[in-house]
């Protein structure tokens, strides 16, 4: 009689708890990726793909065949770069030869063989709180959570949900994202966390460290999540009136990841074979 | 029961939809939470069954899709709708200045229930960084939810031939039960 007569009422308050417990024990355990958010995730994949190439195929429309004001210039200047940069490259090949010599010399290859995963951005997440973006491949194609991110330009983030045909990526961006990061001039360590859309920040460097903007920030390999050495970003401002014992760091990241259309996912060689 | 059988489907169109339009007109700075809107429809219009598992549903959905921590919107959006679905019983809900002062409200709720959980859970101070999104993004939302209920209005009185008031729920204040 009882239950019959409060029935709205009590399965409201269950439904409420569940979403409660849900909550709490995510919070507590962090689960990863379950079976019921692997199944939305996959059933979302198609949607996310439809649209997205719905979405590119306009904007390239648009991009290329009716918006081209400044285009000569733009081709003008792009060639004058490419003559720059090839001058640059034959430089940088020298050295890279020479570092490789060096390497074998003093054997300090990398313990981890990583081998590259392509994957097609298929969704942006973009929210105030997290930055993520979704791929489309997943644990069927050897991707795992932790798994390294990177494009072209530099460091994407790491992989945070896998399901079987699609992944989400947590961008080095993200209010949640800490990675351990060197500077390449002068080898000091500390940690990239990210801000949201105006970028990232280097934490924990002291106050009486030489840093300058324009200065170049690497992953430093501590950690085992990223290798050594992949380009995070380039500082953009040093704040050194902040009151505290650390200096304050913007850096603004290699990748544009409003315009990111493909990524590479560092799988150890073991995982990938 | 084709309600309950489509309803995940249409959340994940409606979820997919609403971050890929936000993406192409915003580049990821603010995002358009339609499906904050279709919550407060719901607590205005469904009966608190229908409603709760709606908004549960579609909370799931977005934590999956969007959210950091699973269950943080799922329980946000069953919140907001039982809000709704309280105030439509006391108040007209018919008015669109309502339903744009309310969408306004609604939406400083969730991103104050946000705030405390990363306040508390993680000890995080987002409200400096968010605070400059958070203003537009619940004017928007509050626009929007003018646009959404005016053309649902008028779909409705389309499809029906009368006028929408009161279709889905009596006014009597009473909580029904039936699904």
């Amino acid at each position: 009689m009882f239950l019959r007569k409060y029935k709205t009422i009590i399965f409201v308050v269950a439904i409420l708890a569940i979403a409660l417990i849900l909550l709490s024990y995510n919070l507590k355990h962090e689960t990863g990726t379950g079976l019921v958010k692997k199944v939305v995730l996959e059933a979302a994949a198609p949607v996310h793909n439809i649209l997205s190439l719905s979405v590119k195929s306009v904007s390239n429309a648009w991009l290329r065949y009716v918006f081209l004001v400044g285009l000569e210039q733009d081709n003008r200047d792009l060639k004058k770069k490419i003559d720059e940069l090839k001058a640059e490259l034959i430089l940088y090949q020298e050295g890279y030869l020479e570092a490789q010599r060096l390497n074998k010399i003093l054997s300090l290859r990398d313990n981890h063989d990583y081998h590259f995963i392509s994957a097609r951005v298929i969704g942006r997440e973009p929210s105030a709180l997290s930055r993520t973006i979704m791929i489309n491949k997943g644990s069927a194609h050897g991707l795992k959570v932790g798994m390294p991110v990177i494009a072209p330009a530099g460091l994407v983030g790491r992989l945070t949900d896998v399901s079987w045909h699609v992944s989400k990526v947590l961008l080095l961006i993200d209010e949640s994202s800490n990675i351990d990061g060197i500077l390449q001039r002068t080898r000091t360590q500390g940690i990239i966390r990210g801000v949201g859309s105006s970028g990232c920040e280097l934490k924990y460097i002291l106050k009486n460290q030489d840093v300058k903007e324009g200065e170049i920030v690497l992953s430093s390999g501590i950690g085992g999540v990223f290798p050594k050495g992949l380009l995070a970003g380039v500082i953009s401002r040093v704040d050194r009136q902040d009151a505290g014992l650390f200096l304050k760091i913007n850096i603004t990241p290699f990748v544009d990841f409003s315009k990111l259309e493909e990524v590479l996912v560092l799988a150890d060689q073991e995982e990938g074979n | 029961m084709v309600y309950y059988l489509l309803l995940p489907f249409l959340s994940i169109l409606l979820v997919v939809l609403q971050t890929s339009i936000a993406d192409v007109l915003f580049s990821g700075r603010l995002i358009l939470e339609i499906s904050l809107i279709v919550v407060i429809y719901a607590g205005f219009r469904f009966d608190l069954i229908k409603g709760i598992i709606l908004s549960f549903i579609l909370g799931f959905v977005y934590d999956c899709l969007v959210g950091s921590v699973l269950g943080l919107f799922t329980f946000i959006y069953m919140v907001i709708f039982l809000c709704s679905f309280f105030v439509s019983i006391r108040f007209s809900s018919e008015k669109l200045y309502f339903i744009a002062l309310f969408s306004l409200i609604c939406s400083f709720l969730e991103e104050i229930l946000v705030i405390l959980f990363y306040n508390l859970a993680y000890g995080l101070d987002i409200l400096k960084k968010t605070s400059l999104i958070f203003l537009p993004q619940a004017v928007l939302l509050s626009l929007l939810a003018v646009l959404f209920f005016y053309l649902v209005h008028r779909t409705e009185g389309f499809l029906h031939g009368k006028a929408f008031q009161s279709t889905k729920r009596a006014r009597t204040g009473r909580l029904s039960a039936e699904a």
